[in-house]
């Protein structure tokens, strides 16, 4: 075995100049070839580490724009230097229009008279220069206290923020019996037989199927859902089972289906076939509180692409993402890196009653090379 | 690289024309971040390297003319771009100080832009301090080092490309590179 590749024929080899003695050593040695990986890994943190801060720079140009094209609270307004208004890279194309074409300006005219005035001085008691010092305090101030609170790090950072935007779902969800939150039954050992599903309510005190001997307050059975199908039985049990014999299924709980809990379906907890709940009506929506950003996939970057995935998902009550689908798709890989991106990110779960419950949710997911 | 982009380009190569502006607004779109990243690795200053992106469009669009479109024109405004740098890196080796300060600062920042999906956090820790090394290096470089080292790093360029952009010839390129290699390396032992 020849020696080892010097330090200064490692990179030779990393630069693309060894000889091909070095380069075949290299690919050969393990010693040498985990040498070179190691430092590759490297460099490659390096360039991810140049391009994530290159893109965060853009976009926070790009926020910027927005806040400066239609910000419309005090607070943001106060948050924004006037200097950005307009977006640097806007200026470009500006600039180079003005350079071939320099407005031509409509030339003065003048429709009015000079008239002569009196002095000024006594229009205000005498006051002038104390309410002009005042005045040039007062705005030192307000000008310190801006620039001041431009560097405050939680300003910063709410500049560097994006704030998806959460629309609340309004399509009826359909029932999706592999990822429902449902109930399960007594146990017992057949599955839960066909019937129709009690009536829904915040809190089951009488589960259905199941005897209760001499009840001294009669009340209907219910179980906790926000939405179900509709059938007429005789009896109570799941819309989608089998006829057989009255049976609440084998799951645990007073609910009927396989599952656990009080609810209806294979799932667990109070609910129905994947139903998830609905934003408003007494159902808070989830935040955001953990959020990382979205890579850009190498392809949509080479291709300069850009525009907003749009996910569906369900927030469940521990406030992580789930059943995380997409809506409007923008390609190029960019609706997979969207998809990582949005189950990294953790919430405040949405909450009915004072409890997390499961809600459904969509999140647009912004890819902007600007 | 950017060959595919090359029949786009005839219509602003020429003289002027009605739809001239509105290409240019495209080549713009195209090619504003790889540029501005360049600089932004460059200089290390996000105002500056603004301010520099809008130059070099600005001196592209001036100079249109000379572009005959022999090389891709990605490499022509790196060519441009690469230049700035250096005007910048001369006039601001007068202001030490400042060009200290800035490291300071941007130092601090960098570290920020790790990619966050580390398997745990020793290793995030432990890549960061890399690639703190790497800026450190980095900024201690030559600048034609550095623009080099970026070039062919960050931008993923082969030393023809890099020779074209730095107007160098591909040996000089090559010494350049490994000067900027070998300090880098050096800088990550350190590190340790
Ligand atoms: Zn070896």
């Amino acid at each position: 075995m020849n020696p080892h590749l010097s330090g200064e024929q490692i990179s030779k080899c990393l630069i693309g100049d060894g000889t091909p003695q070095e380069t075949q050593h290299a690919r050969d040695c393990a010693v040498c070839g985990a040498e070179l990986a190691r430092l590759e890994s490297s460099f490659s943190q390096f360039r991810g580490s140049i391009r994530r801060w290159s893109d965060q720079e853009e976009h926070l140009s790009r926020v910027r724009e927005v806040a400066a094209v239609n910000y419309e609270n005090h607070l943001e307004r106060l948050l924004i230097p006037a200097s950005v208004d307009l977006p640097w890279y806007k200026g470009i194309v500006i600039s180079v229009k003005e350079l071939i074409h320099p407005p031509k300006l409509p030339p003065l005219e003048i429709t009015s008279k000079p008239v002569k005035l009196a002095s000024l001085r006594g229009l205000y008691g005498g006051h002038e220069t104390t309410a002009g010092i005042g005045s040039v305090i007062v705005h030192v101030a307000v000008v310190a206290l801006l620039l001041f609170a431009g560097t405050l790090k939680p300003v910063r950072q709410a500049m560097k923020e994006i704030v998806p935007i959460f629309a609340p779902d309004l399509k009826p969800l359909q029932p999706k019996p592999e990822q429902s939150k449902g109930g399960g039954g007594s146990p017992q050992q057949t599955a839960a037989t066909k019937g129709e599903l009690p009536k829904v309510a915040p809190k089951s005190f009488v589960p259905p199927i199941q005897t209760v001997q001499d009840p001294k307050l009669t009340v209907n059975p219910t179980i906790v859902a926000p939405e179900l199908p509709n059938i007429t039985a005789g009896n109570y049990g799941d819309p989608l089972g089998k006829l057989g014999i009255p049976s609440a299924g084998n799951g645990i709980g007073t609910g009927i289906g396989p599952g656990k809990g009080s609810g209806f379906g294979p799932g667990s907890g109070g609910g129905f076939g994947g139903a998830a709940y609905r934003i408003g009506g007494g159902v808070s929506a989830p935040v955001a509180v953990v959020k990382p950003e979205p890579e850009y996939s190498e392809e949509a970057r080479k291709a300069k692409w850009q525009g907003a995935v749009l996910l569906s998902l369900v927030v469940d009550e521990n406030g992580v993402p789930q059943d995380i689908k997409v809506i409007k798709s923008l390609g190029l890989g960019l609706d997979q890196k969207a998809i990582e991106a949005v189950q990294k990110w953790r919430f405040k779960p949405g909450q009915k009653d004072g409890k997390p419950v499961p809600v459904s949710a969509n999140i647009e997911v912004n890819f902007r090379l600007l | 690289m950017e060959k595919g982009l090359l029949p786009e380009l005839a219509p602003v190569a020429e003289g002027p024309c009605p739809g001239e502006l509105q290409d240019f607004d495209s080549l713009v779109q195209r090619h504003r971040p790889r540029i501005f990243r360049f600089l932004l690795a460059s200089l290390r200053d996000r105002e500056a390297a603004e301010n520099l992106t809008q130059d070099c469009f600005m001196r592209a669009y001036k100079a249109r003319d000379q572009f005959r479109g022999g090389s891709s024109l990605g490499t022509w405004l790196m060519h441009i771009a690469a230049n700035l740098v250096r005007d910048h890196e001369a006039n601001s080796r007068l202001k030490f100080w400042k060009r200290k300060l800035r490291y300071d600062v941007d130092l601090n920042d960098v570290g920020d832009w790790m990619p966050d999906h580390q398997k745990s956090p020793e290793a995030l820790a432990l890549a960061r301090e890399q690639v703190e090394a790497i800026w450190r290096a980095a900024a201690s470089l030559s600048e034609r080092q550095r623009t080099v080292f970026l070039l062919r790093f960050v931008e993923d360029m082969d030393l023809l490309e890099i020779a074209a952009v730095t107007g160098m010839k591909e040996g000089t390129v090559k010494t350049h590179l490994f000067r900027a290699v070998q300090s880098v390396r050096f800088g990550l032992e350190e590190g340790k």
